[in-house]
C-alpha cells in the first residue's frame, strides 16, 4: 500500500513538472502545444548522451534542462508565435508537425530502440516496513519545490502578476501598454525547460525512446483539463490526483491505469465543458 | 497650444464582409478638449474606437496622432505614446486583488524602484510598489478596498478601478468607451464627477448612447449613425438640430 502511494506521488510529481508549461501555454496563448512532448523526449536523450561524458548526475540534469532552451526558443519564434489567435485545431496540426519532425531527427541520431538508464541514486530506505527507492522520493521533493517556486514567482513578483493578468485577459493587458508577447515567450521557455526536466527525471523510471513523450503528453493533457485551463494550482492538484489514480488502478490491473485517467477526463469535461 | 489637433481620422472605414461598420469617418479632437460621440447601439461607435486604439485595423483611411500616422501601430505602442482607453464592458482582473490590478500598469516604473537585486521576487509587495498603487487608487477613492479581491467589487467600483489603471498610465488622451454603461444612478453621478474633474488635465474622448448624461460634461459632440459621422458641434447645437432629433430619437435610442 505504501509503495503504491509513493509511486502515485512520484508519477504525480513528473506529471506536474511536465504539465505546468503545457498549462501556461494553453492558458495564456490558447495553443495546444504538441511540441511539448518533443522537448520532454529531447530532455531524456540529452541526459542519456551527456551523463557518460559528464559523469556527475546533477550536472547532466542541468545540461538537459538548459540544453532545450535554444530549441524551445526556435520553436517559439518560428512556429508558436505565428499561431496566436489561430484556431485550436490549427495549433495542434502545426505543433504536431514539429513533434513528428523532431521525432525523426531523434530516431536518426539515436535509433528507435529503447535505451535503458539506471537509477542514479540506487539506494532505498525503509518507511513503515516498506522499502522505497530514494530517487523516486527525490522526484517528489523536486516537484514540490518547483510548485513553491512558481507560486512565489506568480504571487510576489511584478512579472508574475502580469502573467496572471494575461491568463485572465490578454487584450486588457495589451491595453495597458504591456507587450504580452515578451511575457508569453518567457513563460513558454521556462515551461519547455521544465518539460525537459520532466523527461530527465522520468528517464530512469522508464526507458528513453522516441515516443516516450507522446504517451505522457496525453496524460499531461488530461491533467491540464481536469485542473482547469491556465489554473496553475489546479494543475498541481490534478497532477498528483491523476498520478495516484494511475498508481492505484495500475496496481490491480496494469492496462487499466491510463483508461482510468481518461475516464476521469471525460467526467471532468461533462461537469465543466471547456470553451476555447 | 489648445488648438493643436491631438487625434484625427481621415476617411476611416472598416468593413466586415459586405457590412460597412464604419464608413469614411473624418474626425478631429484638439489637445485639451473634452468631446463625446453619441449614437444608437450598433451605430459603429465602439468599432470606431477600436480603430483609434489599434484593436481593429481599418480597411481604408488613416488615424493620425499628434500629426503622425499611427493607423497600423499595435495597441501597446499607442499606449506608450499616451493613448489610453477603457472598455464598454469594464476590464479589470478579477483574479487579482484591487491593489494588484494596479501592478501591470505601474510596471513600467519598475526601474525606478530601488531594488536592483537579480531574481528578487518580492517586488510586487515592496513598500514602494504598494505605495505607488495605493496613490492611484486614492485618486478615484477606492484605496480602502485595496486588499480585497477585485471580483468582490461592485460594478461601479470596478469602473473606478479601471479608470485608476488608465490614469496611472499618464495619458495624453483618455478614450472612454461608454463609461456609464451598467452603472446605477448614484454610481453614474460619481463617475461623471470623476471624469468632470479630469477635464483640462488631458484630452478626453468618450462614447455614450444617451445624450442627456453627457451634454453638460463635453464641449463638443459628434453623432454617429449607421457607421457615419452625421454631425459635429457644440452639445446644445446638436441637441436642437431638427434633422438629428429625427434620426436619433426616431431610431428609438431614448
Amino acid at each position: 500500500m505504501i509503495s503504491v502511494i509513493a509511486y502515485g506521488l512520484t508519477l504525480g510529481g513528473i506529471l506536474y513538472i511536465i504539465s505546468i508549461g503545457f498549462s501556461f501555454t494553453f492558458g495564456t496563448m490558447k495553443i495546444v502545444n504538441y511540441a511539448h512532448a518533443l522537448i520532454f523526449t529531447i530532455g531524456g536523450y540529452i541526459l542519456y548522451a551527456t551523463l557518460p561524458r559528464i559523469g556527475f548526475y546533477p550536472a547532466a540534469v542541468l545540461a538537459a534542462t538548459l540544453g532545450v532552451i535554444p530549441i524551445a526558443f526556435i520553436i517559439e519564434r518560428f512556429v508558436i508565435r505565428n499561431l496566436y489567435g489561430e484556431s485550436v485545431d490549427l495549433t495542434i496540426i502545426a505543433t504536431y508537425a514539429v513533434f513528428l519532425i523532431g521525432l525523426d531527427v531523434l530516431k536518426w541520431i539515436w535509433g528507435s530502440n529503447p535505451l535503458q538508464m539506471s537509477d542514479p541514486i540506487n539506494k532505498t530506505f525503509t518507511f513503515l516496513g516498506t522499502e522505497l527507492p530514494v530517487y523516486r522520493m527525490a522526484v517528489i521533493v523536486i516537484a514540490l519545490a518547483l510548485a513553491i517556486l512558481i507560486e512565489i514567482f506568480l504571487q510576489r513578483s511584478m512579472a508574475g502578476k502580469i502573467v496572471i493578468a494575461g491568463l485572465e485577459d490578454k487584450e486588457t493587458v495589451r491595453g495597458l501598454g504591456i507587450s504580452v508577447q515578451r511575457y508569453f515567450t518567457m513563460v513558454f521557455i521556462i515551461g519547455s525547460a521544465l518539460a525537459a526536466l520532466g523527461g530527465v527525471l522520468y528517464a530512469p523510471i522508464t526507458v528513453v525512446e522516441p515516443y516516450m513523450g507522446f504517451q505522457i503528453l496525453m496524460l499531461s493533457f488530461a491533467v491540464v483539463i481536469v485542473g482547469g485551463l491556465g489554473n496553475w494550482r489546479g494543475t498541481f492538484v490534478a497532477a498528483f490526483f491523476l498520478g495516484m489514480v494511475m498508481s492505484v488502478t495500475g496496481r490491480w490491473w496494469g492496462p487499466a491505469s491510463e483508461v482510468a485517467v481518461f475516464a476521469i477526463l471525460a467526467v471532468s469535461l461533462l461537469i465543466h465543458p471547456i470553451d476555447i | 497650444m489648445p488648438s493643436q489637433p491631438i487625434l484625427e481620422t481621415r476617411d476611416l472605414s472598416i468593413a466586415f464582409g459586405e457590412y460597412k461598420a464604419v464608413d469614411k469617418v473624418d474626425f478631429l479632437i484638439n489637445t485639451g478638449d473634452c468631446a463625446g460621440i453619441i449614437g444608437p447601439n450598433g451605430a459603429g461607435k465602439s468599432t470606431f474606437f477600436n480603430m483609434l486604439t489599434g484593436m481593429y485595423t481599418p480597411t481604408a483611411g488613416a488615424v493620425f496622432y499628434q500629426g503622425v500616422n499611427i493607423t497600423r501601430l499595435p495597441v501597446e505602442k499607442r499606449v506608450a505614446l499616451g493613448m489610453v482607453r477603457t472598455f464598454q464592458l469594464v476590464s479589470v482582473f478579477d483574479s487579482l486583488t484591487v491593489l494588484q490590478n494596479m501592478i501591470p500598469p505601474v510596471d513600467r516604473f519598475r526601474r525606478q524602484y530601488a531594488n536592483k537585486r537579480l531574481f528578487y521576487f518580492g517586488e510586487a509587495e515592496s513598500p514602494e510598489v504598494v505605495e505607488c498603487c495605493r496613490t492611484w487608487l486614492a485618486k478615484v477613492g477606492i484605496e480602502k478596498r485595496g486588499r480585497e479581491m477585485t471580483a468582490n467589487l461592485s460594478y461601479g467600483e470596478k469602473r473606478k478601478l479601471e479608470i485608476a489603471m488608465a490614469l496611472s498610465l499618464e495619458p495624453k488622451i483618455l478614450l472612454l468607451d461608454e463609461p456609464l454603461a451598467g452603472l446605477s444612478d448614484v454610481e453614474i453621478k460619481d463617475v461623471l464627477g470623476l471624469i468632470g474633474g479630469l477635464r483640462g488635465k488631458f484630452t478626453i474622448l468618450l462614447i455614450e448612447h444617451k445624450i442627456s448624461q453627457i451634454q453638460n460634461l463635453v464641449r463638443r459632440l459628434s453623432v454617429m449613425h449607421e457607421g457615419r459621422m452625421i454631425a459635429q458641434g457644440e452639445p446644445l447645437e446638436i441637441i436642437h438640430d431638427r434633422e438629428i432629433r429625427r434620426i436619433y430619437w426616431g431610431a428609438g435610442a431614448e
